[in-house]
């Protein structure tokens, strides 16, 4: 399992087990399902992995940051297209 | 043909993966951490944090246990120094460790000393390992701290911790360990639950220098009582005050990272490079200090009698680089405190060397390291 089936999985598990919302969840399954593009930006991924599996719609609710919310998924999404 | 770098426990190369990370993180994306608002600070931030995750992944621990500091040696100081105020506190000043720690743990344990604490030092035997039921037999109900190193970083020899987590059951008290060698290299005694503190360094895990972490592992959801060194900022938890060096830490995390994919086969590469090499010296009829059944593979610490360490390592210099001790102590003349501690005659610690490679390493010229230390051991021992 590479980490674009490690990403691909971590978003369907967050889809059905968590809250991440099908608006946010399809376009990272497009990177996840896409190795091709993407193959070179294995930071990223990795990155972008790692705020699927510790999503949490209140993640800036707290004082400190030990989760994700939706703004850090698209800020990753991003930098994935620009570079 | 340039020496090849046989001193992997002083410091590590830096993996060509780790060094794109930094490299990144110098030149293009060199946003402060603790400034998040804008693209520039949330993407350290991020980095940071997916460093934090990378770094808790290799022991089982939470991202939230993760406190990022210079290297090991500050670790070690925060760990130990860091419980003085709860001591005092609470009346527990007394404090175990080994004689074959790192001066990094030692001289906190001597200030600790200073301030009142009393500090047992137990020794090791032959094999280089701590004998657990001495550690039984000194604990008491005031020992605030045990720190025992994960890995020595002389010998190569592993400390037997997961047998110490066990016999600190149901005792309050905390127990560190110095892991600068071991961390990413012995994966599983780490992930105890009851090793309170770790105190890790990117450098020996083919990162880079100046970057390291203390792991603090909660308890009923608290952080061990530690209290900051340093003044001037809420960074890490308020117990590591300075801006975060979001380049070093994103190394830290990538090597980290590495660490744990790569673990099988890096060991394997190791194991086999220690059976040549062995093989390879065998002419000069070694000894080996330490219980090869408890070394790390990537590791040894020899003692070649007749051929004094000092001009061993500097006749070989064009050929290896090897050195005798700790890095931290390789300028001095003193014996070693660890061989000491093992019971290595003077005269056999005084004709030891310490060989550290890596999955990086290439194969040296073993053919002319025989015959240079065999050409030493012929002038000492016909010259006088």
């Amino acid at each position: 399992m590479d980490i674009f089936d490690e990403l691909e999985e971590a978003t369907n598990y967050q889809l059905e087990h968590g809250d991440l919302p099908v608006w946010l969840a399809e376009p990272v399954l497009e990177v996840a399902r896409n190795r091709d593009k993407y193959r070179d930006k294995e930071y990223l991924i990795e990155l972008l992995l790692m705020q699927v599996r510790e999503y949490d719609t209140y993640a800036e609710a707290g004082c400190c940051k030990w989760a994700f919310d939706w703004e850090d998924i698209k800020r990753s999404l991003k930098k994935l297209l620009e570079e | 043909m340039s020496a090849v770098y046989l001193d992997c426990n002083a410091t590590t190369p830096l993996e060509p993966a780790v060094a794109e990370v930094v490299r990144r993180f110098m030149e293009r994306d060199y946003g402060n951490p603790a400034s998040p608002v804008h693209d520039f600070g949330t993407f350290a931030r991020m980095a940071v944090e997916k460093a934090r995750g990378e770094v808790a992944a290799v022991v089982a621990a939470r991202r939230d246990e993760v406190i990022f500091t210079s290297g090991a040696t500050e670790a070690n100081n925060l760990a130990i120094l860091g419980l003085a105020a709860h001591g005092l506190a609470t009346g527990r000043r007394h404090v175990i460790g080994t004689r074959i720690e790192h001066k990094a743990v030692l001289e906190p344990l001597e200030e600790l000393a200073a301030r009142g604490f009393e500090v047992d030092l137990l020794p090791v035997g032959s094999d280089g390992r701590l004998c657990v039921e001495e550690l039984r037999e000194v604990l008491r109900p005031d020992t605030l701290l045990v720190t025992v190193m994960h890995v020595n970083n002389e010998s190569g020899i592993i400390q037997p911790l997961t047998e110490i987590a066990t016999a600190l059951e149901g005792h309050p008290a905390i127990l560190h360990t110095d892991a600068a060698q071991g961390f990413g290299k012995d994966m599983i005694p780490l992930s105890s639950p009851r090793i309170d503190l770790i105190s890790i360094s990117a450098h020996k895990i083919y990162g880079p220098k100046g970057v390291g972490a203390l792991v603090a592992r909660k308890r009923s959801g608290s952080l061990p009582p530690l209290r900051p060194l340093m003044f001037g900022g809420g960074q890490e938890q308020g117990l590591r005050p300075g801006t975060l060096p979001a380049p070093l830490i994103a190394g830290l995390g990538t090597a980290a990272r590495l660490a744990g994919r790569n673990h099988p086969e890096r060991n394997e590469t190791n194991r086999q490079f220690r059976e040549r090499a062995l093989a390879a010296l065998a002419p000069l009829k070694p000894t080996v200090n330490g219980d090869p059944a408890y070394a790390l593979p990537h590791a040894v610490n020899l003692s070649l009698p007749g051929i004094p360490a000092a001009r061993a390592i500097d006749a070989l210099k064009d050929l290896v680089a090897v050195s005798s001790s700790s890095a931290c102590t390789a300028g001095s003349t003193e014996t070693s405190h660890v061989l000491a501690a093992m019971g290595v005659p003077r005269c056999m610690a005084d004709c030891s060397i310490r060989l550290a490679w890596s999955h990086l390493t290439p194969e040296p010229d073993w053919t002319a390291v025989v015959a240079l230390l065999e050409s030493i051991r012929t002038e000492f021992t016909h010259g006088g």
